[in-house]
């Protein structure tokens, strides 16, 4: 790697102060395990990085809000994350995620915010956000704004972050009356990067489907909602016949891309027969 | 303003230390400079574990870990030995098992495991295996590893 300066602000403001929107390769890092990749790879040479680890605690706390929902603080470690009881509790389809994301070592580093700013189509959270509607506060010297998780992600390796804009927390809707799941397909071990993901959430009255959210991911150049198969699911009492359905219209509808993890045929294979495996074990949830 | 170099001082192994380093470097080879090797950069990009190192009561990777960012951290290494000279519980365990044939794997899987025991004092195999997965043995030692682990928590309990 190359020398860079580094700044170990104390405060948000602060932090916010030193981003300059006119020179690109200042970058903020929570954990930095990503970005050290991408460094030590020569992917990325930067002139400063911005360290988030000083600023103010509350940044890394997760709070219930009033309607139930929670409140994830965007520098909360993955490992803190898989141990909050609130979020076991309410949304217990991410904790289940962490079990095979990456390993210990670098969930006891890796934060939140950088997992989504980061924008890899392979990472696990992202489309389990997405499943569960969950959105982002930002913040920059001009202001701060909420966005959908589903629309952060523009495409690969890309945010709908400005250079001078960086994530602050992250906000899950109250999930009463949703069950959810994700399944990781991997080709290696099972804390490999996935070679398709599947997150799925399921609004159910009795064994009637209300509503739906079908997200694949890791086969995409970024996490991808299907509308087919959300159309597919709602009002559906599932059965065999509805879930051989449901895999015919995810892969009618997914375009998926080859990588070292897989082909897209075998790709599209995967999605065909987990699809409905992964609604099943949504219901089960 | 900043710098890409600077002075940083923290615990090595409970002693302090202070060495001026680049932000560029990583933990592993800031450790190589104080002359220990236990915690070996080996894939590099933080998936076999063998260069694990104990920053404030944490598992990291030390080859993932910008060495400057340790500045007034406690950090440990498979170096840090017991006040009495003698092997730990896990060290003792991993050598009744007979958990290694090269070990250039074990230092890593030794920190881990005290991690695990310290977090589960009665693991699971299931447990032993997902807290492991970022661990990785060619020898494939892993059968007297698995076994190592429950012999450790069983010593650990005295």
């Amino acid at each position: 790697m190359s020398p860079f300066e580094l700044a170990e602000p104390r405060s948000l403001k602060a932090a916010l102060k030193i981003l300059d929107a006119n020179d690109p390769s200042v970058r903020v890092f929570g954990g930095g395990t990503a970005l050290m990749l991408m460094m030590k790879a020569g992917v990325f040479q930067p002139t400063r990085l911005i360290s988030l680890r000083g600023i103010e605690k509350r940044y890394a706390k997760v709070t219930s809000g009033q309607d139930g929902s929670l409140h994830i603080g965007a520098l909360i470690t993955l490992s803190a994350l898989g141990r909050t009881a609130m979020v076991k509790k309410r949304a217990p389809v991410i904790v289940d995620a962490l079990r095979t994301l990456s390993n210990v070592r670098v969930r006891n580093v890796a934060t939140l915010g950088g997992h989504l700013a980061h924008a890899d189509p392979h990472m696990d959270l992202p489309p389990v956000l997405i499943a569960l509607g969950a959105q982002v506060v930002t913040a920059a010297t001009t202001g701060s704004r909420t966005l959908a998780v589903a629309d952060l992600l523009t495409g690969y390796f890309e945010t709908a972050l400005a250079p001078n804009e960086l994530i602050s927390e992250i906000i899950v809707p109250s999930q009463t009356g949703w069950r959810s799941a994700y399944i990781k397909l991997t080709t290696r071990a099972a804390d490999d990067w996935p070679t398709l993901g599947i997150a799925v959430s399921l609004q159910t009255d009795g064994k009637v489907i209300q509503d739906a959210r079908f997200v694949v991911s890791a086969a995409t150049e970024k996490p991808l909602r299907l509308p087919s198969v959300e159309t597919a699911l709602r009002g559906a009492t599932i059965s065999d016949a509805v879930l051989a359905r449901v895999g015919e219209a995810a892969v009618a509808e997914a375009e998926l891309t080859g990588d070292a993890h897989g082909s897209a045929a075998y790709k599209t294979e995967l999605l065909r027969v987990y699809a409905g495996r992964a609604v099943r074990k949504a219901l089960a949830a | 303003m900043t710098t890409t170099h600077k002075n940083i001082s923290f615990q090595l192994n409970g002693r302090p230390v202070t060495v001026h380093a680049g932000n560029h470097q990583n933990l592993v080879e800031l450790l190589q400079g104080q002359g220990l090797y236990g915690a070996r950069e080996s894939c590099g990009q933080g998936l076999c574990g063998c260069c694990t190192v104990v920053v404030n009561g944490t598992a990291v990777s030390g080859c993932l870990t910008m060495a400057t960012l340790v500045d007034g951290a406690d950090v440990r290494t498979i170096e840090d030995a017991q006040a009495d000279g003698q092997l730990d519980a896990v060290q003792q365990a991993f050598i009744d098992a007979g958990a290694f044939q090269c070990g250039f794997c074990t230092p890593g899987f030794i920190l881990m495991t005290r991690q695990l025991l310290d977090a589960h004092p009665n693991p699971t195999e299931d447990e032993i295996r997902h807290y492991l997965a970022g661990n990785l043995c060619r020898c494939a030692a892993y059968t007297e590893i698995i076994k190592a682990v429950r012999l450790a928590a069983k010593k650990r309990k005295g």
